[in-house]
């Protein structure tokens, strides 16, 4: 009975293993790549050890585009990314907890109005929106890369959270009821620290699509000095020209770096949540 | 020593090729036309130098001038956006009221239509051949014809016929900031050691048989010119070797199907007869890129080609792409007739946006781009062949060795046989040639026969360009 | 009177509109005013430079003789039906795996979400296109398993599209996240009693974990098939619609139409057609949740 248990564990781990290898490849493709010389990427595209190995990658990157420094750009991704974040999940978790919790008149069609966000696709909107957010006076600005993800604009996060407030046993609302609490107690007391596990995934999601985001940037921000580090990659390929692919990937390379310490860190938090939280039963 | 006197040699006799210009413009030539030789001599008499004096006694009046923010938008490489904002930054030192808000992008025309879209183009923008046109007709640019007549913009060093590339109507829309032409890219190394010669100015069938020769001897393919942009020169090439243009009136510039046969079947011979490269391989490498290029990138002779359909100012990308040891040399593209068909062709252009505030400055940096040597100093050439002939010989000696073969060749081969540029495209080009690029790669799949893909070219090209 | 309002106040259908306020007001200021402009561009001749002209159902009328339009949509469809029910089988199949709370399963999941994490990144087209390349890492892994004809995985109109599967596929991490959290929601007691009653793992998969996934299953269907039917970075970095268009994105389409040829009044009667298709889908899916979705509440 423990052999057969032991046997199971080890090919459990072996499968797991080999598939995360082939997950894993490209990354390491990636990285391997921007350790070669920027000459000899594609030619040796079948192999995965830099020869010889190199850092100049990470040098000439880093120096970046006209005196302004991949430091920059990062900063820049950081500011947008960050409040564009916290501004999203906080709006859509009072919006989800809005629709689940409360029967109101126009529930229904804001319902499908959420729905229909996330049907709309982004290049359709691409020149009117530009053209109302320039009469707002907010192109070159961040505005429109941060303000309207503050409105819950994104129905995902939305639907999302309603889903996982819709998991949520009633009783609990209707104890705290009983307690006193208004609508706006139960979702500062109750829902919000139950909903943790939907929060960490919707921020998860939400700072690695604002911080990949390169089509808005490319559209409203008019200046090299504030640009996002998605928008400054594009810049490395220039199909008119000889291509940088070796400082291309090595500034690649660092600018997961934060997505994937973001995801490791705040992942924890998704295996802590409802299960261990009192809800047993 | 020996190289620099080349290099001068090159860069005068560019000079005059510019200056003679194609075609009847030729006789209109500047008066300035003999002072070149002077101008390259004596760096301290270059225009540039002259102004700048002017330019320091001007300290007060700017110091007295309102602020402004000039803001400059164009596309490129990591090198072309390092000089370009280190030219904004010196134009600035001398014009200390001027702020310069460089402005770079990839997607480029995305960027733009969104732009003119919220009427905020930048004062100043990057345009090339193809979209001049539209952005000139719908009265998103400036004239710039007065700034031109009132010497804002100095063009007397530059040839008449470089000038007029960039007119629109009844004015001036664009200054070009740089020449280049179409050729053909070869793997001299291969060929060197096959043993064949490669000849300017050879024909359709020639080229065949060098490529089948080729494919025979090292197992090298061909590729033709699908895949990228130049797909339309080299049909406009054709073409105008026949007396012919692409384009006509609200129609094709050809009167039937079976005119434009020979580009299809050039496609259909070399699939058939298996010189050509397989299809297949357009879809793994990424159009444009040198680096994936199939001349300069490959496991075998079988997904590589000996020849290339480029413009000639990429040669040196491609040289640089190149593995060690393969030297890579550019003619003409094959066709009948080069003197007809051969055109001198603008790489570049730097125009006004009408939602410029600034106009007046805005040309006034144009100049500065277009006649100060201390700026092309810096900006090497990178756009194409400097169009004034003074900043051309002035920097002609710090070019690369490949710049100046691609100097040679435009100075040697095409300036001596070439005839003027076709009109600007029509708006609906863009859609014409997406219809040659999936009719091209039908024949090459087997789906159409030459001869049908030239007969629903002639057919659907001529709908939309009715539209 | 303080009293009043504050009763007012928290009164549920007050509460509820006073919740999506954000939501209200985001969705009027950002998204019925460009989208209002986008409705009218649909139905006039806008080439972007030059002010739009309306010219009524000429874009509609354009768009059923489109050859494009019908095999663009064609192909984005069998993608979206091919695509998605593997991508969700497999973040399911994977969210199982590393359900259990140690050090290694954390790993993992962040091993797995990688792909999800670098996009639709250049480095992304590159590799791609380097695997699937006729002379690339495929086929030499098939050849040394004495695989004798190389196929041109990209370059022939049959397998090219799959490619472009194989990767939506590969990028399964957000579902996977959003089945983990739905996991982890439920309770285990629910699982410690049916052990007890002696119940084995595949029954307790398909008596406990799957009827309680069918909302995050519905959730995630819903979700992808929208993203499946918009999709475009896949197309337009790997194989921008090559070869002979068997792999063209409807989105792709409508790109090139606003953007590439200007023609921007046919792209938004491109877009809105579309939204209806997306529409039709995701009602589709709704009327079908009653029969197969769990709604007992945990």
């Amino acid at each position: 009975m423990r052999r057969k248990k032991r046997m199971q564990k080890a090919i459990y781990y072996i499968v797991v293993t080999a598939i995360g290898f082939l997950m894993v490849y490209p990354l390491l493709w990636m990285i391997m790549s921007s350790f070669k010389e920027t000459n000899t990427i594609f030619v040796t595209a079948g192999s995965l050890i830099p020869d010889p190995f190199t850092i100049q990658n990470y040098i000439t990157g880093w120096k970046g585009f006209a005196k302004i420094t991949f430091g920059t750009f990062f900063k820049n991704s950081a500011i947008i990314s960050v409040l564009a974040t916290i501004g999203t999940v906080f709006s859509s978790s009072l919006v989800a907890f809005g629709l689940a919790r409360c029967r109101f008149p126009g529930r229904k069609l804001l319902f499908v109005m959420v729905l229909l966000t996330m049907m709309v696709p982004a290049q359709v909107l691409m020149v009117p929106q530009y053209i109302w957010y320039h009469k707002l006076g907010w192109v070159g600005s961040y505005a429109p890369l941060i303000v309207p993800y503050c409105f819950a604009i994104q129905g995902f996060f939305v639907y999302m959270m309603y889903n996982f407030i819709g998991g949520i046993p009633r009783e609990l609302d209707e104890a705290a009821k009983i307690d006193g609490c208004s609508y706006f107690g139960i979702y500062a007391r109750i829902a919000l620290p139950l909903m943790v596990p939907a929060l960490v995934t919707s921020g998860i999601f939400s700072f690695i699509w604002r911080w990949d985001d390169f089509m808005s940037a490319l559209l409203y921000i008019n200046k090299a000095k504030d640009y996002p580090v998605c928008l400054a990659l594009k810049l490395f390929t220039d199909p008119a020209s000889t291509s940088d692919y070796g400082a291309m990937f090595a500034m690649s390379v660092l600018s997961i770096l934060p997505v994937l310490l973001i995801f490791i860190f705040f992942q924890k938090y998704l295996v802590d949540g409802i299960a261990t939280s009192g809800l047993k039963g | 020593m020996k190289k620099r006197s080349v290099a001068l040699m090159l860069s005068l006799m560019l000079t005059a090729g510019l200056l003679a210009g194609c075609g009847n413009d030729g006789g209109k030539d500047t008066p300035d036309a003999g002072a070149d030789a002077g101008g390259a001599a004596a760096d301290a008499g270059t225009p540039a130098d002259t102004q700048e004096p002017a330019g320091a006694g001007d300290a007060d009046t700017d110091a007295e001038k309102e602020p402004i923010t000039l803001s400059v938008f164009w596309w490129g490489s990591q090198l072309r956006n390092e000089r370009t904002q280190q030219i904004l930054d010196m134009y600035a030192e001398d014009h200390p009221y001027i702020t310069f808000d460089g402005q770079f992008s990839d997607d480029y025309w995305t960027r733009m239509a969104t732009l003119a879209a919220g009427h905020t183009l930048p004062d100043v923008v990057q345009m090339v051949y193809g979209y001049l046109p539209q952005y000139a007709e719908e009265g998103t640019l400036v004239d710039l014809t007065p700034y031109i007549e009132d010497g804002t913009i100095d063009v007397t060093n530059v040839s008449e016929s470089v000038l007029e590339t960039g007119r629109i109507g009844d004015g001036i829309y664009a200054i070009c900031n740089g020449v280049n032409a179409s050729a053909l890219f070869y793997n001299k190394t291969i060929l060197d050691e096959a043993g064949i010669e490669i000849h300017d100015y050879m024909t359709v069938e020639e080229f065949k048989e060098i490529c089948r020769e080729v494919y025979e001897k090292t197992g090298y393919k061909s590729s033709l010119s699908y895949g990228g942009y130049t797909s339309e020169y080299f049909l406009q090439y054709l073409l105008r070797g026949e007396g012919k243009q692409l384009y006509g009136e609200g129609a094709l510039g050809v009167d039937s199907a079976e005119e434009l046969l020979p580009f299809f079947q050039i496609y259909e011979d070399g699939i058939k007869e298996g010189w050509h490269l397989d299809p297949s391989l357009y879809v793994e490498r990424t159009r444009g890129q040198v680096q994936e290029d199939p001349m300069v990138y490959g496991s075998s002779p079988e997904n590589m080609s000996w020849c290339g359909f480029y413009a000639s100012n990429q040669l040196v990308a491609m040289q640089s792409a190149a593995p060690e040891g393969m030297d890579i040399a550019l003619t003409t593209f094959p066709g009948n007739n080069a003197k007809a068909a051969l055109w001198l062709n603008p790489s570049q252009f730097f125009c006004v946006s009408t939602d410029s505030e600034n106009p007046d400055e805005a040309a006034a940096l144009i100049d500065y781009i277009t006649n100060s040597v201390d700026c092309n100093n810096v900006l090497l050439g990178e756009r194409g062949v400097p169009i004034s002939n003074v900043v051309a010989d002035a920097i002609a000696e710090k070019q690369s060795p490949d710049d100046q073969e691609v100097i040679a060749y435009i100075n040697n081969v095409v300036t001596p046989n070439c005839s003027p540029i076709d009109p600007p495209n029509p708006a609906s080009s863009s859609e014409v040639f997406a219809l040659l690029d999936s009719l091209t790669e039908k024949v090459m799949y087997g789906e159409l026969t030459a001869q049908e893909a030239a007969e629903q070219f002639f057919e659907q090209a001529n709908a939309i360009l009715a539209e | 009177m303080m009293k009043k309002i504050k009763s007012c106040l928290c009164r549920e259908s007050v509460s509820g509109v006073i919740f999506s306020l954000p939501f209200i007001i985001g969705l009027v200021l950002f998204l019925i005013v460009p989208l209002g402009i986008s409705l009218y561009y649909a139905f006039c001749e806008y080439n972007i430079l030059s002010p739009a002209e309306f010219t009524g159902l000429d874009n509609f009328v354009t768009l059923f003789h489109d050859e494009l339009f019908w095999k663009s949509l064609g192909v984005t469809v069998f993608y979206t039906v091919v695509s998605v029910p593997l991508k969700l089988v497999f973040a399911l199949f994977v969210a199982m795996l590393f359900q259990k709370t140690t050090r290694a399963a954390g790993i993992y999941r962040a091993v797995y979400y990688l792909p999800s994490i670098i996009g639709g990144s250049v480095a992304v087209s590159v590799l791609w296109k380097r695997m699937f390349a006729v002379d690339g890492t495929i086929n030499q892994i098939l050849r040394g398993l004495g695989v004798q004809n190389t196929i041109a995985w990209l370059g022939d109109t049959r397998t090219a599209i799959w490619t472009l599967i194989l990767l939506t596929v590969w990028q399964f991490g957000s579902s996977m996240l959003i089945f983990l959290s739905a996991l982890k929601q439920i309770p285990a007691s629910y699982y410690e009693a049916s052990t007890v009653d002696g119940a084995g793992k595949a029954n307790q998969f398909f008596r406990i974990t799957l009827p309680l996934l069918t909302p995050t299953i519905f959730f995630n269907l819903v979700m992808q098939v929208i993203n499946g039917l918009l999709a475009y970075t896949q197309c337009f970095i790997i194989t921008n619609g090559k070869p002979m268009n068997s792999t063209l994105f409807y989105m792709v389409h409508m790109y090139n139409q606003t953007f590439v040829y200007y023609k921007a009044g046919y792209g938004a009667a491109l877009a809105w057609m579309m939204i209806l298709i997306v529409g039709a889908f995701t009602a589709i899916l709704f009327l079908t949740k009653k029969k197969w979705v769990y709604d007992g509440g945990v």
